[in-house]
């Protein structure tokens, strides 16, 4: 909160539960009590948001005060002292569970949120008392479509309202709004409204129940089955920190990672549909001209294309590399193709720019054009000239990463050597494919806008036999004598911090195993 | 039977019958000989259990014995540490498969003492898992007499005392759902109260498990070819006892006089009467003697149980580690969280490690938990019984003949699923 633009240094001496700690002036006291292990539950605070203090489940005991304080809203000041663990203040804490359990539905074998719900959580760690209200709940709306994305149940809500704040003060568009008093409250759209803003499904993130959910993640897994993996979305040039929830091979969602300098704690919806492209249309297996092939006869039929127009005519081979690539990937195809097969004709492209707006979203819909800009020396051509090039017969062979969307008209005599995850026209075009794997399956790095090199960590193992492609690369350079000695993507990572000055600082994040989120801290 | 041969060989055999040397012959020439190999096992109607002793033998008599486990190596240790507290139970019954109350009793005991709420599990419980742990050691005794002294030619002690058994898991059935893999136990109590008419069904059966451990004992006790198979054979000294790690019957009949339920009492056992049977020579026949006499011991605590059980909580009374009633679960969401927290997250155990040890059919069944505060264990050793007491058998198979390792693997009661895993 305040603690973040305030001018550093004052600190402040706090008694928290009988001990004496120091923090900055302005630190919130609920988020000091958390760091020393004093943990207090809560529902309508969030770290990325306003602090309303309207769920009361974080009241604390403050020495002077003559009612507990909620410690969400307060900030840490001289010689405070606090009370987290007090019979009294436990008490409170169930008394207010108890209010928000007294018209919950008992939902828990249909709701997505099991497993990760903080009701659940809380309840079990700080209540145990067993009901004390006979008689019927009140009934609200249960499956109410409110947005392009989401499915509202009001009856699970507990009057939080982190939704409604993450829409006006993330998303800056107030579509949500609180209805009605007491125990009918409820959740709604504003009048005349929907919830459909970009950012819409933070809401499902933040919720601490299932009310909102997603209409793309409904009843798909439940969330003790997923194993979660770090990495970064793909989508465009800003570079969220996601994770990538994945379970038996198959990815069920994308929820953004906290990262205070690019992201926050937010994505955009576009970005969390980023994964299904790794699931359709892909292309696993090796083909000629069409045929399925193995990877060895496919590397030496390319090999030998590439090789025969090196030795006549060079300067009509031409190479392309791809923003949607990770730095390793098109490092490797660098080393090959131009410092080692010396390639003259250097093109490069990606997907086409699209909207932007000033919160996330960049117009640059490549997660690594700033890479392969500084990576490769010199001007890059672009796609457009790629296509006026074919046309004109200027190229008789070209080694293309991605990019498979590029149209090649009928009749273009150029032999294409296509390294591939998705099906296109390109791919239709081309005389040998090769499958690489796909982002989410990829160790490597992306170089965002502001040229920051993050790591992508691989999620899943690889469909069907696609490698990466800085190995495809690596095979494909010992069969034309260039030689590639990349045992692992690190490697490859190492190679290219050496020589391009805009990794030199960059870090290659050690592996992390994938954590099954049943055991794992509860997310909710 | 050997002849001799008058033979102007000169390579003569000179042929003793007995002491009887016979006259025809003043030359003796020795005989090039080596021992053979044999495999008694995996797959050997005698041996119960999958083991393989692989033996060198000279003629009958064993030279050398190489016995080789893990047959039935199931992974429990591993299964253990991707499975929740609760979920590990029916793992347990399939250790010691013959008594498997006592596996469950013992693992809860382990996770209990990890927890610190050993004195909270209620008094009607700790009656309960008495009550029933006593009963499968009975059944483990019964099968284990029944089963050598089948081996040993004596068909109708195996159908007397296996239709006694049968009769005590018609009540384990009952009280549980299951003959053998009940998963009866939980922690922090048991899952179901006995029914009603229980105890008077249990009382009944116990008569006859008198009268049919009468008709065992007329028929083997003092039986001529019993008693030259089994006295004398595979004697332990308690020395060996203590050196080798036994316990159970197989250390108690050497004389050593271990029984974990009389020097560290567990549960209620402290408030019972009963004995504990020593023998004195630490042969087969004593290891029998020893298992007979310890089925009226347990007879003998089961009916002072049965006299004794209060009325009470089946299970302890905390909401964090007893599941709700089904009642309250269906129609209350405060049950329905509590139900579902339990179930999936697995009970939230302290970090810690705990060695936590019982009385089980074969001995000292002791389990080894290390928690590190999750759901689930991050290491379950089990310290089998019977693991130490077949290793014994490496010092007294040799000298033995072939026939005798039957009635001595028999009387160790090596159960696969528990000295495997």
């Amino acid at each position: 909160m305040a603690a973040e633009t305030s001018p550093p240094a004052e600190t402040v001496t706090v008694r928290i539960d009988g001990k004496e700690y120091k923090f900055p002036k302005g630190t919130n006291l609920l988020e000091a009590c958390q760091t020393v292990g004093a943990k207090i539950p809560f529902f309508c605070y969030h770290p990325g948001l306003s602090s309303p203090a309207v769920c009361r489940q974080c009241l604390v005991e403050i020495k002077g005060s003559p009612k507990p304080v909620p410690s969400c809203y307060t900030s840490v000041s001289d010689k405070m002292e606090v009370t987290t663990n007090s019979p009294k203040v436990l008490d409170v804490r169930r008394q207010m569970l108890e209010f928000t359990l007294l018209n919950h539905p008992i939902d828990c074998p249909i709701c997505d949120k099991a497993g990760e719900c903080s009701l659940q959580r809380h309840y079990f760690d700080w209540d145990g008392m067993l009901a004390r209200n006979e008689g019927a709940k009140v009934r609200k709306g249960k499956v109410v479509d409110i947005g392009k994305h989401i499915v509202l149940d009001q009856e699970r809500c507990i009057l939080c309202t982190r939704c409604i704040r993450v829409c006006d003060e993330v998303a800056k568009a107030p579509e949500l709004t609180m209805a009605y008093r007491g125990s009918h409250e409820i959740l709604t759209t504003a009048p005349g409204q929907r919830l459909d803003n970009p950012y819409s499904l933070n809401t499902v993130d933040v919720c601490p129940v299932g009310a909102l959910t997603s209409k793309d993640f409904r009843f798909s897994r439940r969330v003790w089955e997923l194993q979660a993996t770090p990495s970064i979305c793909p989508g465009c040039a800003t570079g969220c920190n996601i994770e990538v929830h994945a379970s038996r091979g198959k990815i069920h969602r994308l929820v953004p990672r906290p990262n205070p300098d690019v992201n926050k704690h937010w994505m955009c919806d576009e970005g969390r549909f980023e994964y299904k492209r790794v699931h359709t249309d892909r292309v696993v297996l090796p083909s000629i001209t069409g045929k399925r092939a193995t990877f060895d006869a496919a590397w030496t039929e390319a090999a030998r294309l590439l090789g025969d127009d090196l030795s006549r005519a060079r300067e009509k081979v031409g190479v392309v590399f791809s923003f949607q690539g990770t730095n390793e990937d098109n490092h490797a195809l660098l080393r090959l193709a131009v410092e080692g097969l010396k390639i003259q004709r250097i093109y490069a492209g990606g997907h086409a720019a699209g909207w932007s707006d000033t919160i996330l979203v960049s117009a640059d819909k490549n997660p690594n054009m700033t890479g392969v800009v500084h990576l490769v020396p010199g001007g890059l051509r672009s796609i457009r000239e790629l296509t006026a090039d074919l046309a004109k017969g200027v190229l008789s062979t070209i080694l293309v990463l991605g990019n498979e969307g590029v149209t090649v008209a009928p009749g273009t005599p150029a032999a294409i050597v296509s390294l591939a995850t998705n099906k296109g026209p390109l791919v239709d075009a081309a005389s040998v494919v090769l499958p690489v794997a796909a982002w989410a399956e990829s160790d490597g790095t992306y170089t965002n806008k502001d040229g920051r090199v993050q790591r992508i960590r691989a999620a899943i193992p690889k469909a069907g036999e696609s490698l990466a492609a800085w190995q495809v690369a690596a095979q494909l350079g010992a069969r034309l004598g260039v030689e590639l000695a990349y045992a692992s993507a690190g490697e490859v990572f190492g190679d290219a911090c050496q020589r391009h000055a805009f990794m030199r600082n960059a870090v290659w994040e050690p592996p992390v195993p994938p954590v099954l989120l049943r055991f794992g801290e509860s997310r909710g | 039977m050997a002849t001799a041969k008058t033979s102007t060989d000169t390579n003569r055999r000179r042929v003793v019958f007995g002491e009887t040397d016979l006259s025809d012959f003043d030359e003796e020439v020795d005989l090039p000989s080596e021992t053979m190999p044999l495999q008694m096992g995996p797959s050997h109607p005698a041996m119960h259990g999958t083991v393989r002793i692989s033996l060198e033998v000279d003629g009958e008599k064993i030279k050398t014995s190489d016995i080789q486990i893990g047959y039935l190596h199931r992974c429990f240790e591993k299964e253990a540490e991707a499975a929740t507290w609760t979920q590990i139970f029916p793992y347990t019954d399939r250790l010691n498969y013959v008594s498997p109350m006592l596996n469950n009793v013992g693992y809860a005991m382990a996770v209990e003492k990890l927890l610190g709420i050993t004195d909270r599990v209620p008094e009607r419980a700790q009656f309960i898992r008495v009550i029933v742990g006593e009963v499968s050691r009975i059944t483990d005794h019964l099968t284990c007499i029944a089963a050598s002294a089948m081996e040993l030619g004596a068909f109708t002690v195996f159908f007397y005392l296996i239709k006694t058994r049968e009769w005590l898991w018609e009540l384990l059935e009952e009280v549980s759902g299951a003959r053998l893999t009940h998963s009866y136990v939980r922690i922090g109590g048991v899952v179901a109260d006995l029914p009603t008419g229980w105890s008077d069904k249990l009382l009944d059966v116990l008569a006859k498990v008198r009268t049919a451990l009468k008709d065992a004992d007329q028929m083997l006790t003092r039986n001529k070819i019993f008693r030259d198979r089994m006295d004398g054979i595979a004697v332990l000294s308690q020395a060996d006892a203590a050196a080798w790690g036994l316990t159970g019957p197989v250390a108690r009949s050497t004389g050593l006089a271990y029984d974990v339920r009389k020097d560290h009492p567990y549960l209620v056992y402290g408030r019972f009467d009963f004995d504990v049977p020593v023998g004195s020579t630490g042969d087969n026949f004593d290891r029998y003697a020893v298992r007979l006499e310890e089925i009226y011991q347990s007879m003998r605590i089961l009916e002072q149980a049965l006299a004794a059980i209060p009325q009470g909580r089946i299970v302890v009374d905390d909401p964090r580690l007893a599941l709700p009633a089904k009642r309250e679960t269906y129609n209350t969401i405060e049950a329905m969280i509590a139900h579902f927290k339990i179930i999936m997250d697995g009970l939230h155990v302290p970090a810690g490690e705990v060695y936590s040890y019982t009385e089980g059919g074969n001995g000292e069944l002791g389990f080894y938990l290390v928690s590190r505060g999750e759901g689930r264990p991050w290491k379950c050793r089990v310290r089998p019984p019977c693991f130490a007491n077949l290793a014994v058998l490496t010092k007294v198979l040799p000298r033995l003949f072939i026939a005798d390792v039957v009635p001595t693997f028999g009387m160790i009661n090596m159960i696969g699923g528990e000295c495997d895993r």
